[in-house]
């Protein structure tokens, strides 16, 4: 029995979409035509039973409304909150209309309009989405309003809608969406329409609840791991163990005596392709404890690396090296005045090193998909957060077209950037094309841990100047970091001036705050051939950590108060020093604090919002233990303030794993953990008080949550633990005695 | 043949099964997948189900451990899908990706069962074995609470 509704396949359909031209607000909005197709002979193409004036709105006679949601949720609530964006234009209710994904995720109107790629991630789905989606609501409900006016006789002004309805006020008279599909769906695009006052909204704004909860505490929500196909075959995949290493010989006589296991299948890797494969075994079976039953008795003899001698703790020391290294390629992000004429004259210098680990997601769904290369087509089930990806797999390892790909997407169970990896897209496609049956991948933990998706360790090097008076004349940073996977974007290479904005956040002149009279910021390239991964707040976790923590250094070396001391160096930053100021109030930051109790305070601005955090410290038992953590945010308008709530306790929660537990290390080319019980994760027991405050903030732009409340804690915490204690900790995991 | 007792009724598994863990036997054999697999080594909860009322996560139980048993899954927990701890999760909005909820409630349920008096010590130490990736450990206690609260059932 399938589990996955299969009566979605209508390839091709979206050819007569229409957008009206422009909005009446004055937003500058392009018109999102497919290529070459204008909406002239709607009676030709538009489905009988059906009014789909664009991607994202569907209404059928019965009165069904379905809205499109493109983005993958991967449990940030996007489902909701681009829904409500729809919903709201059109009136309905996004709780309780349907919310559907694209049946072609690769039609040109969902490419992400700033990578060009189909996909989602960089906490870009609502802030980048919200005109777009409002719009489509609204040119929908202009048609409706349109072809009620028309069956009425009337002027469209004189109507208005309420709730899946289009009403004449002065009559009386009301047609539901459901009966106007057939006049509406011949109407020509509307020239422009009106989007709604904010004051106006009803959901915007308002959301206190997700879609999707009642079938989540039910056990009935299906995830991709739940996909249950006839014929599948489950597989898991011994990949190679060290970067680089290939497979010499398998035995796989006793794994296939194993009851269950139907074959065993070597996986070439793919170092062709940014991103892509290792070499591995994959052992295929009925069911995964079949599967993992075999694997343990494979014997896979494995070839020689030139990455068998490496040793995480030693990278530091090579990152070091590359700093001033004329062979290293160093990228200004940013540079004001001349830094280093300032050394010399210094009152005071200051140089400090930060170095973060490696880190792994660990969603807790672990990587999962399914696949059936059948016809020559391809047809995926599971989260995929990346459908360029699977499309990238389908052309690389099956040579398939675009045309011939189908993805059934579902919501996963967590992301935080292991759903962007290409690895497991690839592997499920060549199993597919190899047994031409329904193939599920599924991961073990350990696989999790193993995977080589990794957030990079990296080293920084900071360096300030104070003048006589304690005034920041000077700062310098070196972030040390191998290149982002933004690399598989295209065009990377030819960028003129070599920047990787995922490597270089928060040291940008848009989100670095301070403006010390001279200012260098760089990105030094150090690759050390162990691939890293997408994860969630990506560089600004370790560029956040750097700046927070030596801004506190260098306030206490000039005798200031670490939060005067920062919105001394800040200019022209409202926001930002809003932000501040309010979780220093919030937390009492200049208020007389019980003994042996200490806060710490960091900031940061991402994603066109803003947040500052106070960590609260206390010697409990002998020991400094993190009590509370407060903080303030502004992130524009909040589309979903409920999600925006969850996204920043998540954020918080993150930056607190950061600041006392992740930490991956890898000996002899190696991963050394394997599982949660010694790769440490957040639980309940671990979690300090949290204090959220989500301000009101500028109502006509959403920005970015998902990744915005992770980085400030861990300097929030470093800082606080060293006004507790005097001891200044520059490596995480962070001591506490 | 290994005979236990899934949400009420009587099931019976062949020998050869007595060594597979209950996870997968619910899973697999018996279909019902609400039950997760996090970690394979009981370390994250999302496996939690109910033995004889006690919370136990099945991905370390053996088949042959269950025979004679009862077993609840979150499939299990309320006929009406109305268990006070799910219009209280509900009601709170706790689940994000909800991959780890249904170990979560079963964990809640088993505290609750246990008559115990619910306190944030009482909620921490029953909760701790159950990993939650996305952030959800403040609406979980509060839903808790909530649940804790609530008028009992007629």
């Amino acid at each position: 029995m399938s589990l996955i509704d299969d009566t979605r396949i209508e390839l091709p359909r979206r050819v007569f979409l229409k957008q009206a031209a422009t909005v009446a607000s004055g937003l500058a909005i392009a018109l999102y035509l497919p290529g070459g197709i204008a909406a002239t002979d709607p009676k030709a193409m538009a489905p009988a039973n059906e009014f789909e004036p664009n991607a994202w709105v569907r209404i059928f006679p019965d009165g069904t409304v379905k809205l499109v949601v493109h983005k993958h949720d991967s449990g940030t609530g996007t489902q909701t909150a681009l829904a409500a964006c729809v919903a709201e234009e059109l009136d309905v209710n996004p709780m309780t209309v349907q919310v559907i994904t694209p049946e072609d995720p690769f039609f040109e109107t969902y490419i992400h309009p700033v990578w060009k790629v189909f996909s989602t991630g960089g906490s870009t789905s609502v802030s980048l989405e919200y005109d777009r989606l409002r719009m489509a609501g609204a040119t929908a409900r202009a048609l409706l309003i349109s072809a009620a006016a028309k069956q009425w006789k009337v002027s469209p002004d004189s109507c208005t809608t309420e709730e899946g309805r289009v009403v004449h006020t002065s009559s009386k008279r009301s047609l539901g969406y459901g009966e106007l599909v057939g006049v509406a769906a011949n109407l020509p695009a509307p020239a422009h329409v009106t989007l709604k006052d904010p004051a106006q909204f009803k959901y915007i704004g308002k959301l206190r609840h997700k879609r999707d909860a009642a079938a989540k505490v039910c056990g009935r929500f299906k995830y991709s791991i739940d996909v249950q196909l006839p014929d599948m075959l489950v597989a898991v995949i011994q990949r190679a163990p060290v970067v680089g290493t290939k497979v010499v010989s398998v035995d796989s006589a006793a794994a296939l005596q194993v009851p269950g296991v139907r074959k065993v299948l070597a996986i070439p890797g793919r170092p062709d392709v940014l991103g892509g494969n290792l070499e591995g075994v994959a052992v295929l079976a009925d069911t995964f404890w079949a599967a993992q039953q075999g694997r343990k008795v494979l014997e896979i003899k494995w070839s020689d690396s030139a990455l068998a001698g490496f040793d995480s703790e030693q990278l530091f020391s090579a990152q070091a090296k590359a700093i001033g290294d004329p062979q290293a390629q160093t990228v200004k992000a940013m540079t004001q005045g001349d830094v280093a004429g300032q050394w010399a004259g210094a009152a005071k210098l200051i140089e400090a090193d930060y170095t973060m680990p490696y880190k792994v997601q660990n969603p807790l769904e672990p990587i999962c998909i399914t696949a059936q290369v059948k016809d020559k087509a391809i047809t995926y089930w599971g989260g995929v957060q990346v459908p360029s990806s699977a499309l990238e797999a389908a052309q690389t390892v099956c040579g398939i077209d675009k045309a011939n790909v189908t993805i059934h997407e579902l919501v996963s169970g967590g992301s935080f950037g292991a759903r962007e990896a290409k690895y497991w897209l690839f592997e499920v496609a060549y199993l597919a094309q190899k047994t031409g049956v329904p193939v599920k991948l599924l991961n073990s933990r350990e696989d999790e841990m193993h995977a080589l998706f990794n957030h990079p360790a990296t080293l920084h090097r900071v360096k300030g100047a104070l003048d006589a008076q304690g005034k920041l004349s000077a700062l310098q940073l070196h972030a040390v970091s191998p290149a982002s996977p933004e690399q598989w974007e295209p065009g990377y290479f030819e960028r003129p001036d070599k920047m990787d904005y995922s490597t270089t956040e928060a040291i940008t002149a848009w989100d670095f705050a301070y403006r010390p009279p001279h200012l260098e910021l760089n990105w030094v390239k150090h690759e050390s051939d162990v691939p890293s991964g997408w994860y969630r707040s990506v560089s600004f976790i370790p560029n956040v950590f750097a700046v927070e923590s030596f801004m506190d250094e260098l306030a206490h070396a000039a005798g200031a108060d670490p939060l005067a001391f920062r919105l001394a160096n800040m200019q022209e930053r409202p926001r930002h020093v809003a932000v501040l100021k309010q979780a220093a109030e919030r937390a009492g930051w200049g208020q007389p604090l019980p003994r042996g109790t200490a806060l710490g305070i960091a900031t940061n601005q991402g994603y066109t919002s803003f947040i500052a955090v106070v960590a609260r410290v206390a010697t409990v038992d002998g020991k400094p233990k993190v009590e509370k953590l407060t903080c303030v945010v502004d992130c524009g308008l909040a589309v979903s303030p409920g999600g925006v709530e969850e996204q920043i306790y998540g954020g918080l929660m993150w930056g607190f794993g950061h600041a006392l537990f992740d930490r991956l290390d890898i000996k002899q080319g190696r991963v050394v953990q394997s599982n949660f019980h010694d790769y440490r994760v957040t639980r309940m027991s671990d979690m300090p008080a949290t204090d959220i405050l989500v301000l009101d903030g500028e109502p006509s732009k959403p920005g970015g949550v998902g990744e915005l409340g992770s980085p400030s804690v861990v300097p929030a915490i470093a800082n606080a633990l060293f006004a507790l204690t005097g001891v200044r900790q520059r490596s995480t995991p962070l001591s506490l005695g | 043949m290994i005979a236990f007792t899934v949400n009420g009724e009587r099931r019976e598994l062949d020998e050869a099964s007595s060594s597979m863990p209950l996870l997968w036997v619910l899973r697999d054999q018996l279909k019902l997948t609400g039950t997760k697999f996090g970690c394979g080594m009981g370390l994250c909860g999302a496996c939690t189900v109910h033995l004889d009322g006690v919370a136990v996560r099945s991905c370390q139980l053996p088949a042959a451990a269950v025979a004679g048993h009862s077993i609840t899954t979150i499939e299990g927990l309320s006929p009406t899908e109305n268990h006070p701890l799910q219009l209280a999760w509900v009601a709170e909005d706790v689940p994000q990706c909800g991959y780890c909820q249904s170990g979560q409630i079963m964990s809640a349920a088993a505290l609750l069962n246990t008559g115990a008096a619910v306190t944030d010590d009482s909620i921490r130490n029953a909760m701790s074995g159950n990993i939650c990736r996305c952030g959800t450990y403040g609406r979980i206690s509060k839903a808790i609470k909530r649940a804790a609260n609530a008028p009992k059932e007629a």
